[in-house]
C-alpha cells in the first residue's frame, strides 16, 4: 500500500515537471548562486519587460540607482532569463505599435459594419415549438364582431350624450365583462408625482406608491376584466389592454374596446384556455403608461388589505354605488383581483389617422424602457398571423427622411453591386439586396437604432417590459369607411385571438428566441451576435491608442525627469510611470462633476413655470460653475497648478481621458446597445482625434491645420445639446428645431428613468470637456 | 436378491439416460426452433408537451389497433405521457384524435396506460426490456415474455441520428437499445422481434443491432426528417405522424383473420407520400417477409389445437393440418397464402419439440420425457419387459423372505 502510494507522489512529481516544461517557466537558481549583476544590466520592475526597449530600461536602471532602492528580485532574474514573448503579447505590441493605422482601419470597418447590417440581416423565424402560430383556425365568428361593434357603438352613443365624468364607460364595460361571464374588478389610479430613479433599470421598478391627496374626479378607472382557465392551473395569463381616455373618448379607442370586447367575449366561452385572460381597459387620462404602470405595480405589489384600501377609495362610492350593485353580489368586487403570473401582454390600439394602402395596417411598437425589447418570437408570431392569417400589411417604424436619402441609395446600389458581382464568380455566395430594400432596411435599423437609444418606451407595453412580461403595441390602421367597421372588428379579433390562443401553447416563458436585437422590416432582424461586431470593431482603438499614447509618454517621460528633476517639494514619488495618476485624478473629477451636472435639473425642476429655454440656460451655467468650484477644491485644474499640467502631459491625459471613455462606453453597451453604439460615433472620432490646438498651431503644416479644423469640429459636435440639434435638424428640417427642444428631450428622458440620460451626463460629457481641456493646453 | 442387485443399477442408469436426454432438449431448444406461442406489445410514446400531441395519437392509435388484431390488454405495455387528454389546451376534454375528421376517440374507455407521465423514462423502458424489475413492480407493468413470443416494440417520438429523446430530459442511444435487445434474447425473451421508429432519423436507432430474430424499420432513414400528416384546425394541432398514419391505414383493411404479409406492409410505403424513406433492416431476420403475416407481430393470432389429454402433449399421431382457408387480401400484395405457410406448420413438424407452452418446469421435462420415450420404441419394450420380470422377482423375494 505504501509502496502503491510513493509511486503516486513519484508520479505527480515527474507531471508537475512536465508541466513546468510545457508552460516553459525558467528553472530558477537559488538566490545564492546568482551571479553577481552588472549595475548596467537592463531590468525593470514596473512593466513587462518585454514591452519595454533597452534605452527605457536602462534609464529606469538609472533612476533606481539613484533613489537607492536596488535589491535584485525576481524581474531582474525574469529580465536575464528574457523568455521569448508569447504570440498573443507579440501581436499586441504590434498593433500598439502601428495603433494609428489600425485605429482608422478598425473606425472606417466599423462604421461600414454598421452600414451593412440591413444586408447582414436574417429572416425571422418561429423558434419556440410550443407556439405553433396558425395551426388552429379562429373562432372568432362575425356574430361576435358584431358583438364589438354594437359595444363601439354604446361607448360612442354614451360619450357624446352624457355629462362625461369618467365613470360612465368603466361601468358599461364592467356590465359587459359580467355578462359574458368573467370577474370585474375596477382599479383606480391617481397621478403619479414626477420622481428621479436614475438606478431603475438596476433594482426594478419600484413598487411604493405614493400617497399624496387627489380629488376623487382626479382618480382614472382602470377596468379589469378576468376570464378564468376552465381547467387550467391559474398560474398564468395573458393580458389585453386597451387604453383610452374615460373623459374624452375617441373613435379609434371605441374601436380597440370593441376589438377587445369581442375577442374577450369569445375567450370566456372557449374551453381550449390554459392560462387566464386578463382585459385591461386603461383609463389613459393620466397618460396610458401611467396607467398601465399602476396597475402593473399594485398587481405585483399589494397583498395584504387590498380590500380595504380600496372600499376607503371613493370609486367604490362613485362606480358601484348606484347601478352594480346588484351586479356587485355576482362578479364585480373592490378587492383587487389576480390571475397568474403574464406570459405576454398584447396592447391594442387604433390609430386616428387611416394608412394611404390598400390593406388594413398594422404597425408594431416593441421598444420598452432602456432598449429592452420583447422576445423576438412575440413579433414573429404576431407577424406570421397578420400577414399569412388576416392579410395585414405589417410594418415597424421607419425614419422616413432616411428613405429618400441619396446616399443611402448610392450605398444600396453599391453592395447590389458588389453582390451581382460575387455572385457572378461564384453562384453560391449570396449577399446583397436590392437597393430600395436596403434602404428601407436602413432606415427601419436607424429608428430601430434611436428608440433603443432613447430608453423611452414607444408605448404602454413598456411597462409590462419592467416586470419581465414580453409585451408589444400593435397599433392598427383601418382603411375603411365607416360601414366596414365589423369586417375590421373581424380581422383585428381573429389576429388578437390567434396570438393569444398561440401564447395559450406555451408552456414556460417566451425564452427561446432573441431579447436582443434589432429589426430591419417586420420579418428581418439583427442578432446581437451581428451588430455587436460593428460596435466592437469601434471601440477597438480606444485601449490601443491608450496603451501606445502611454508607452509613447512613458519613453519621453525619462528624458523629461532626468532633464529637470521635480520639485523638492512634492510629496509624491517622482518616478513618471506614477505621473498617470494625476491626470487618472483629473479625469475622475471631471467625471465627479458629470455626477452634479447630472442631478442639476432635478432642482431645476423644483422651480415651476419656468421655460425650457430658462432651464437650458441655468443647467448650463450652473455646470460650468460647478466645473469650476470642483477643479477648484480638487486642485488640479486650477490656475496656480496649470504650469504643473504642462502641454508635453498632454499625451497622458489623452491617453487616461480615452481610457474613461472605452470603459464607460463598455458599461454602456451591457445596459443598452443602442446608446452605446450612438454615443461610440461621436466621442470614439472625438477621443482619438483630440491633439493640443497650441501643436497644431506651431506645426504650421496643412496636415496639421486640418487636424486642428476637424478637432473643432468634432468637439462642436459632441457637444450634446448641438450633437441632438443637429441630428433633429439632419432628419427633420432645421427650421423647426429650437434650442428649447433639447431640454425638453432631456426632461422626458429624465422622466423615463433612461440610462441614455445618465450615459450623457456622466460618459460623454466628461469624455468632452475633458477633450476641450486638451485642446486647450497651454505651453 | 442378487437378480434385484443385478436390475437396480440398470434401471438407475436407464433413468439417468432418459434425465439427461431431457435436459439435452431443453437446452438446444433456442428461439430459432420455439414455436410461436404467445404476443406482446411495447408502445412507447417517449414525448410530452402539447405540442406533441401527435406522438400520443400514433400510439394510441397503434395500441387500438393491435388490440383489435387480438393482443389482449395484459400483454400490452403502453407508455404514455398521457398529457393531452386532460390537458387544459385540448378543446375536447377526455379525447384525442388522430383524425381531423373525429371519427374515432382515440382516449375510450379501456385505455389501460401502464407507464404514464414521468414514468415514461429510459431506465424504466430499458427495465421492462430486459425484465429487471424491482420486486414491487406488479406483473401487468412487466414483459412477461419467453422464448416463444413474437413481440412488437413500436416508439415514437423526437429522435436524431442513434438516440431517441425521452420526454425532452433523457436520451435512449441506439447502443443502449442494441444491449438491451441482445440482453433479451440471451434470456430468451423473445423468439422474434420487430421494432418500428417513428421519429426523425429513425433508421439510426436500430443500427447497431446485433441479436438474431430481430426486424426493425424506420419512418426516415439518417439525415431525413419524419414528418406529421396533417393538422387538426379544431384541436390546433397535428394529429397524426405520416408514417404511423400510412401504418393504420393499412391496418384499417385488416380484420385479425387476413392473411397479409409484413413485405406488403413494407412495400406500402411510399417515398412520396410519406415525405421520407422508411427504411427496414432484414440482415438480423431468417424468415422471408413474404411468409410472415402482419398478424404474427400486430395481433395474436394462435393456432388452435386439439389434443385428447391435458397434461399429454400432442405428437404426430394426433396431429391434423388445420389448414385455415383464408379470405383473399386485401391490402394489395394480393398474394394468397394461407396460414401452412408460417414458422407453426414447420415447427410441429418436428415431434420432439411440439409442447404447448406450459407454466411448470417440471411437466415440460414430462412430456419430453415422454417424447423420447415414444421415440425410443425399443426401450419401451424393455422397460415394459423389466416391469413384468419385476412380478416374478418380488414374489421370489418375498417368498424366500418367508
Amino acid at each position: 500500500m505504501n509502496e502503491h502510494q510513493g509511486a503516486g507522489a513519484r508520479q505527480v512529481l515527474s507531471h508537475s515537471s512536465v508541466y513546468s516544461s510545457v508552460f516553459r517557466i525558467p528553472a530558477i537558481p537559488p538566490a545564492t548562486s546568482l551571479p553577481p549583476f552588472p549595475r548596467q544590466e537592463p531590468y525593470s520592475l514596473i512593466f513587462d519587460h518585454r514591452l519595454v526597449q533597452t534605452e527605457t530600461q536602462l534609464q529606469c536602471a538609472r533612476e533606481w540607482r539613484e533613489s537607492g532602492s536596488l535589491t535584485p528580485t525576481m524581474a531582474e532574474v525574469a529580465a536575464f532569463v528574457k523568455p521569448k514573448p508569447r504570440p498573443i503579447i507579440r501581436i499586441g505590441l504590434f498593433l500598439i505599435s502601428q495603433s494609428l493605422l489600425v485605429s482608422i482601419i478598425c473606425c472606417v470597418a466599423g462604421v461600414l459594419a454598421l452600414l451593412l447590417l440591413p444586408v447582414l440581416a436574417k429572416n425571422t423565424y418561429i423558434s419556440e415549438n410550443a407556439l405553433m402560430p396558425g395551426s388552429a383556425s379562429p373562432m372568432l365568428s362575425s356574430a361576435d364582431a358584431s358583438d364589438g361593434h354594437i359595444f363601439l357603438n354604446k361607448i360612442m352613443s354614451m360619450d357624446s350624450t352624457s355629462t362625461n365624468t369618467g365613470t360612465e364607460i368603466p361601468e358599461m364595460i364592467g356590465k359587459h365583462i359580467i355578462e359574458s361571464g368573467g370577474e370585474v374588478n375596477y382599479h383606480q389610479i391617481q397621478p403619479i408625482s414626477d420622481n428621479f430613479h436614475p438606478l431603475q433599470f438596476f433594482l426594478g421598478p419600484d413598487v411604493g406608491i405614493v400617497q399624496e391627496n387627489y380629488s376623487c374626479t382626479s382618480y382614472g378607472i382602470n377596468t379589469v376584466g378576468i376570464v378564468r382557465a376552465p381547467r387550467g392551473d391559474g398560474k398564468e395569463a395573458i393580458v389585453i389592454l386597451t387604453p383610452y381616455n374615460s373623459v374624452k373618448t375617441t373613435t379609434s379607442e371605441a374601436l380597440s374596446l370593441g376589438v377587445a370586447y369581442s375577442v374577450f367575449s369569445l375567450l370566456s366561452r372557449v374551453s381550449w384556455l390554459a392560462k387566464d385572460i386578463i382585459w385591461l381597459a386603461a383609463d389613459s387620462r393620466h397618460g396610458e403608461h401611467a396607467a398601465v404602470a399602476a396597475w402593473l405595480r399594485d398587481y405585483y405589489a399589494l397583498s395584504r388589505g387590498d380590500l380595504e384600501k380600496n372600499q376607503d377609495m371613493c370609486v367604490a362610492s362613485s362606480v358601484l354605488g348606484h347601478e352594480l350593485t346588484s351586479v356587485q353580489r355576482n362578479g364585480v368586487s373592490n378587492g383587487f383581483r389576480r390571475a397568474g403570473t403574464m406570459a405576454a401582454a398584447l396592447v391594442i390600439k387604433v390609430a386616428d389617422s387611416s394608412t394611404g394602402f390598400e390593406k388594413d395596417g398594422l404597425k408594431i411598437y416593441a421598444e420598452a424602457s432602456n432598449g429592452q425589447m420583447p422576445n423576438l418570437d412575440l413579433i414573429n408570431i404576431v407577424n406570421y398571423l397578420a400577414v399569412h392569417g388576416q392579410g395585414l400589411q405589417v410594418r415597424v417604424e421607419k425614419i422616413w427622411s432616411l428613405l429618400d436619402s441619396w446616399w443611402l441609395y448610392s450605398l444600396g446600389e453599391l453592395q447590389e453591386l458588389l453582390g451581382k458581382v460575387a455572385k457572378s464568380l461564384n453562384p453560391d455566395w449570396k449577399f446583397g439586396i436590392p437597393a430600395s430594400d436596403y434602404v428601407e432596411g436602413c432606415a427601419t435599423l436607424a429608428s430601430s437604432l434611436y428608440n433603443q437609444a432613447l430608453g423611452v418606451p414607444t408605448g404602454p407595453h413598456g411597462a409590462f417590459r419592467d416586470f419581465q412580461v414580453d409585451s408589444i403595441t400593435l397599433e392598427f390602421s383601418p382603411r375603411f369607411s365607416s360601414s366596414q367597421r365589423v369586417l375590421f372588428l373581424l380581422h383585428v379579433g381573429r389576429l388578437v385571438e390567434g396570438v393569444i390562443r398561440s401564447v395559450n401553447n406555451l408552456l414556460e416563458k417566451f425564452h427561446q428566441s432573441f431579447f436582443l436585437y434589432l429589426m430591419t422590416s417586420p420579418s428581418r432582424f439583427v442578432s446581437v451576435g451581428v451588430y455587436m461586431i460593428a460596435f466592437a470593431l469601434l471601440i477597438a482603438p480606444l485601449p490601443l491608442v491608450a496603451a501606445a499614447l502611454f508607452s509613447d509618454k512613458l519613453k519621453s517621460g525619462k528624458d523629461d525627469v532626468s532633464l529637470e528633476p521635480s520639485h523638492p517639494g512634492e510629496s509624491f514619488p517622482t518616478f513618471t510611470a506614477w505621473n498617470w495618476l494625476h491626470t487618472a485624478k483629473t479625469v475622475l473629477i471631471v467625471h465627479l462633476w458629470g455626477a452634479i451636472v447630472t442631478i442639476i435639473p432635478y432642482f431645476l425642476s423644483q422651480f415651476p413655470n419656468s421655460s425650457p429655454l430658462t432651464n437650458l440656460s441655468m443647467w448650463i451655467a450652473s455646470s460650468l460653475v460647478g466645473l469650476f468650484f470642483t477643479c477648484a477644491a480638487s486642485g488640479s485644474l486650477s490656475i496656480s497648478r496649470a504650469s504643473q499640467l504642462q502641454i508635453r502631459e498632454w499625451t497622458l491625459l489623452k491617453a487616461v481621458t480615452v481610457t474613461a471613455a472605452f470603459i464607460g462606453l463598455c458599461l454602456m453597451s451591457v445596459i443598452n446597445y443602442a446608446t452605446a453604439q450612438i454615443g461610440a460615433l461621436l466621442l470614439v472620432p472625438m477621443c482619438l482625434m483630440a491633439v493640443p490646438l497650441r501643436i497644431d498651431m506651431a506645426d504650421k503644416t496643412m496636415k496639421a491645420l486640418l487636424r486642428g479644423a476637424c478637432n473643432i469640429l468634432l468637439v462642436f459636435a459632441g457637444f450634446p445639446p448641438t450633437a441632438f440639434l443637429m441630428m433633429r435638424g439632419a432628419l427633420d428640417s432645421f427650421e423647426r428645431v429650437r434650442i428649447d427642444d433639447f431640454w425638453n428631450w432631456t426632461e422626458s428622458l429624465r422622466a423615463w428613468n433612461s440610462a441614455t440620460y445618465i450615459y450623457i451626463c456622466m460618459v460623454h460629457l466628461p469624455c468632452w470637456v475633458l477633450c476641450i481641456r486638451i485642446l486647450l493646453l497651454r505651453r | 436378491m442378487a437378480t434385484s442387485f443385478k436390475f437396480k443399477p440398470l434401471t438407475i442408469s436407464i433413468l439417468l439416460l432418459f434425465l439427461c436426454n431431457a435436459i439435452a432438449s431443453s437446452a438446444s431448444g433456442s428461439s430459432s426452433t420455439t414455436m410461436h406461442t404467445n404476443n406482446w406489445a411495447i408502445l412507447v410514446c417517449t414525448s410530452r408537451f402539447w405540442f406533441n400531441y401527435r406522438h400520443m395519437a400514433n400510439t394510441l392509435s397503434l395500441y387500438r389497433t393491435v388490440k383489435r388484431l387480438g393482443i389482449p390488454d395484459e400483454r400490452i405495455i403502453l407508455m404514455l405521457a398521457d398529457d393531452m387528454a386532460c390537458n387544459a389546451r385540448n378543446k375536447y376534454p377526455a379525447q384525442v384524435f388522430n383524425n381531423e375528421n373525429h371519427r374515432l376517440n382515440l382516449y375510450g374507455d379501456n385505455v389501460e396506460v401502464d407507464y404514464r407521465g414521468y414514468e415514461v423514462t429510459v431506465e424504466n423502458f430499458l427495465r421492462i426490456l430486459t425484465g429487471r424489475h424491482e420486486t414491487a413492480v406488479p406483473r401487468s407493468k412487466r414483459l412477461l415474455s419467453d422464448e416463444g413470443s413474437h413481440i412488437l416494440l413500436y416508439m415514437t417520438g423526437h429522435g436524431g441520428d442513434e438516440f431517441l429523446k425521452f420526454q425532452d430530459s433523457e436520451e435512449l442511444q441506439s447502443h443502449d437499445l442494441a444491449d438491451a435487445v441482445k440482453q433479451m434474447k440471451e434470456k430468451r425473451r423473445f423468439k422474434e422481434l420487430l421494432i418500428m421508429v417513428d421519429t426523425c432519423q429513425a433508421a439510426t436507432l436500430f443500427s447497431q443491432l446485433q441479436s438474431p430474430g430481430v426486424l426493425a424499420i424506420g419512418s426516415s432513414k439518417k439525415g431525413e426528417n419524419s414528418y406529421s400528416h396533417h393538422l387538426d384546425s379544431d384541436v390546433g394541432v397535428s394529429v397524426v405522424d405520416r408514417f404511423t398514419f400510412f401504418t393504420l391505414a393499412f391496418f384499417e383493411r385488416l380484420n385479425m383473420y387476413d392473411n397479409a404479409s409484413l413485405s406488403s406492409l413494407f412495400t406500402s410505403y411510399n417515398p412520396n407520400t410519406l415525405m421520407s424513406t422508411a427504411y427496414y433492416r432484414t440482415d438480423l431476420y431468417q424468415r422471408r417477409l413474404e411468409e410472415v403475416p402482419v398478424t404474427n407481430f400486430f395481433g395474436s393470432v394462435m393456432e388452435t389445437i386439439h389434443t385428447d389429454s391435458p397434461y399429454r402433449a400432442f405428437s404426430n399421431r394426433y396431429y391434423r393440418k388445420s389448414k385455415t382457408e383464408m379470405p383473399s387480401d386485401q391490402s394489395g400484395g394480393g398474394n394468397q397464402r394461407a396460414l401452412e405457410d408460417s414458422d407453426v406448420l414447420e415447427e410441429l413438424a418436428d415431434p420432439k419439440l411440439n409442447a404447448i407452452q406450459v407454466g411448470c418446469p417440471l411437466t415440460h421435462t414430462w412430456n419430453t420425457i415422454l417424447g423420447r420415450m415414444e421415440k425410443i420404441t425399443q426401450i419401451d419394450n424393455f422397460v415394459n419387459c423389466g416391469v413384468v420380470l419385476m412380478f416374478p422377482i418380488v414374489a421370489l423375494s418375498s417368498w424366500f423372505s418367508h
